[in-house]
């Protein structure tokens, strides 16, 4: 009876959610509220959950709750120690969850709310979620070894070698993206860029705090932070209304990248108990606070959805960034759907944690549900938006014109009405000079979320606190990616320079200083690029790094599959062959569109040719700055060609394994960590 | 009923305070095995030490 009436709730559910996603997909011409979005994603997500999850447990990784965990076996009280499994999640989803998720939707929105919105849900449980959970897996049986090691341990050395280096790249393009959003959100903006300035010295107060006078009181020092992150928000209402102030702090794009840079520099070389761990705390607790903030205003408000379901954009024109539906909405929602990224999160800290081999289905797969549900989010508050509006923000001055009216003109004219009045307007009451122009999604992703704050807390009088609060919060996130990235990156350069250059790997300053100059000297080139970049940069930098995030994944999958041929679980290969397969035709397809498509506005190299064509009708001042454009096309084009390169060589190695394991040429040596029985167990049989 | 639920408190609690990292030296010195045990302040820099010299990303995009 029990039974029935489970598989009959279980039913509803499924029923629930297939009516959401078939209204969202389905209905046209009349608005769709957001509410379809939570309920048919969350559907999606409890029925994945509930049974792909339990599927891939106990068929595909055959989870052993008698086997004992790295944390208890190697229990040290400090990398390794069992954790209750919602903190676990709790852990592994702040890990998870960065600026990527909010970011991709809110540009993807462009091809209209249909696209972005399934491959979010479908890329998630099929792909995104599969991939976490398994590499997860596999580090907990490997004593939470990392991706690098085990894609040596387990494909070849060739394949660990090119696991770093695909890391490495990613990581430099990775942190030029995500700072060319922030420049794009504070420029020509000094609320919000008074208000980040103050969470650097915030930020070493609460470092101060922990260090000598509460040592380790993190959750003190973050209320701390918070207030006084509450503060400057509200204060910075106050300088952009000085015109003292307001002069000192609005700066332009490449004054904004300059003190980008000179930040990542200091935070990579400074210790980390000053700046990066209090930046970091704080932004764990704010991101947590508001998503689920976003999650209940979004439930409150109801907002309907302005953005057609597919917009004219499908077809490659798109103003926000080039590029068609296919392979680009799949590159451009990395994070949310399937990101490379979290496969080196899953075989870091988070194995280390858990207590029980059982409760990886939760923590892998569990939390990339939550990131993908992040991901819908921020669909749902790109949406709600006037598309008119919507444009006019993303868009750059180089495709929509420069000035209200001409922006408005050309927007109406590819069907979104847009009214130059209303944009002036809009900016007024968000406490900005304007809003035009604005690309890299934040800003657009900001205003979304004031509304949907606005709708209900504080309603219009406190739009442009939550606007600027919205703003603050991303870069907030933004910047701790950024800090703890260049870090990462400064340690990746100290060990591969290191086998020629000993010296440079020893502690000390002169090695911390070099190779942190190199890693922020190789993020740096690519955000000033980006920032001087006449398309808004965003065109050409987001989609290089959705493709260097998905390889990274493919990496992941191919080492998965590769362990599951090793395990004999020959006819479960399918459940990461099939996302693997999916991601390397999209990234081959995006590296070759960006390469070599005809296009300017796609190709690098098209776009290269075009530029140099008209250089000798230019005048000189304007044919120096057209000659960088091309050259960085043509970096960009080699930096794309490189990716590609790197998976075919990658699937090359791994094929080769695979097919001397299957062909029973090779041992399926396995690298697994002997089995264990663990104290739980014993205790419950007793 | 209210010692339940300041019960239910105190664990949330506590799980809020493991979550954020502000319980880790407690964590330590319950599980630590022999020897002199780490000042709060020393814990506190090897547990940074640690989680950021490790060469490894722990925050994603």
């Amino acid at each position: 009876m029990r039974r029935l009436v489970s598989s009959l709730a279980w039913l509803a559910v499924a029923c629930l959610g297939a009516g959401a996603l078939g209204a969202i997909a389905l209905r046209r011409g009349e608005p769709v509220n957001g509410i379809f979005f939570v309920v048919g994603a969350g559907c999606t997500y409890l029925v994945a959950y509930r049974f792909y999850s339990a599927f891939l447990a106990a068929r595909v990784l055959s989870l052993d709750p008698t086997r004992a965990t790295p944390a208890e076996r190697l229990d040290d009280g400090r990398d390794f120690v069992p954790t209750n499994r919602w903190v676990v999640l709790g852990h592994h989803f702040a890990a998870i969850a960065g600026p990527g998720p909010l970011v991709g939707p809110t540009l993807a929105a462009q091809f209209g709310y249909l696209p972005g919105t399934l491959w979010l849900v479908a890329g998630a449980v099929l792909g995104g979620c599969v991939q976490d959970f398994v590499v997860l897996f596999f580090s907990l049986r490997r004593d939470g070894r990392s991706l690098g090691q085990m894609a040596r341990d387990e494909v070849g050395r060739r394949a660990g070698l090119l696991a770093m280096v695909s890391v490495l790249a990613i990581m430099v393009i990775l942190l030029a993206v995500v700072a060319l959003v922030v420049v794009n959100a504070l420029k020509q903006s000094p609320w919000a860029a008074s208000t980040l300035a103050a969470t650097v010295p915030i930020a070493i107060v609460m470092g101060l705090y922990m260090r000598y006078f509460r040592p380790g009181r993190v959750i003190e020092a973050s209320a701390l932070g918070f207030l006084l992150i509450l503060l400057a928000v509200v204060a910075g209402q106050w300088v952009a209304h000085s015109p003292e102030w307001a002069r000192v702090f609005t700066l332009t794009g490449p004054a904004l990248a300059v003190a980008v840079i000179v930040y990542g520099f200091a935070a990579s070389a400074l210790p980390v108990w000053l700046l990066l761990a209090p930046r970091d705390y704080l932004s764990a607790f704010i991101k947590v606070g508001v998503v689920l903030a976003l999650a209940a205003g979004i439930v409150l408000v109801r907002p309907t959805i302005q953005m057609p379901a597919l917009t004219r954009f499908v077809d490659g024109t798109g103003p926000v960034f080039a590029g068609g539906v296919f392979p680009f909405c799949f590159i451009t929602i990395a994070c949310g759907a399937v990101s490379g990224f979290h496969a080196l999160i899953a075989s870091g800290t988070t194995p280390k944690l858990l207590t029980r081999e059982s409760d990886a289905r939760l923590v892998g797969y569990g939390s990339m549900l939550m990131e993908s549900f992040v991901g819908v989010m921020a669909m749902v508050a790109a949406c709600a938006l006037e598309p008119g509006v919507y444009f006019a923000i993303n868009s750059p001055a180089g495709i929509v014109g420069a000035g209200a009216e001409r922006a408005a003109a050309t927007i109406s004219a590819w069907g979104f009405p847009l009214d130059a009045g209303a944009m002036h307007e809009l900016a007024r009451r968000v406490g900005e000079e304007t809003l035009l122009n604005r690309t890299g999604g934040a800003p657009s992703l900001a205003v979304g979320m004031a509304h949907i704050f606005s709708g209900t807390i504080g309603g219009e009088s406190l739009l442009g606190i939550w606007y600027h609060f919205a703003i603050m919060f991303e870069a907030l996130f933004i910047l701790t990616v950024l800090d703890a990235g260049t870090r990462v990156g400064r340690f990746m350069v100290q060990e591969l320079l290191g086998r020629a250059l000993p010296g440079i790997a020893r502690p000390g300053w002169a090695g911390t200083l070099v190779t942190s100059a190199i890693i922020v000297g190789a993020w740096g080139y690519f955000l000033y690029q980006g920032v001087l970049d006449p398309l808004g940069g965003i065109n050409s930098l987001w989609p290089l790094f959705g493709i260097a995030n998905q390889i990274l994944a493919s990496v992941a999958l191919v080492v998965a599959t590769t362990i599951l041929i090793k395990m004999g679980k020959r006819r479960y290969l399918w459940v990461t062959l099939l996302p693997m397969a999916w991601l390397v035709t999209v990234t081959l397809a995006g590296s070759w569109q960006k390469v070599l498509h005809e296009s300017p506005r796609i190709g690098f190299l098209a776009q290269a040719s075009a530029l140099e064509r008209q250089i000798p009708e230019m005048p000189e001042a304007k044919a120096a700055e057209a000659r960088r454009v091309v050259f960085n096309a043509r970096l960009d084009a080699a930096v794309t060609a490189f990716f590609a390169l790197l998976i075919l060589a990658l699937l090359a190695e791994a094929a080769t394994e695979w097919h001397g394991i299957l062909a029973g040429r090779r041992a399926a040596a396995s690298t697994e960590s002997p089995y264990v029985r663990t104290r739980w167990a014993e205790g419950s049989s007793s | 009923m209210r010692a339940r639920l300041r019960a239910a408190l105190r664990i949330l609690w506590w799980r809020v305070r493991e979550w954020s990292g502000d319980a880790a030296y407690e964590t330590y010195l319950a599980r630590r095995g022999g020897g002199e045990p780490l000042t709060r302040e020393e814990f506190y820099l090897d547990g940074l030490c640690r989680r950021y010299h490790s060469g490894r990303p722990d925050r994603c995009c």
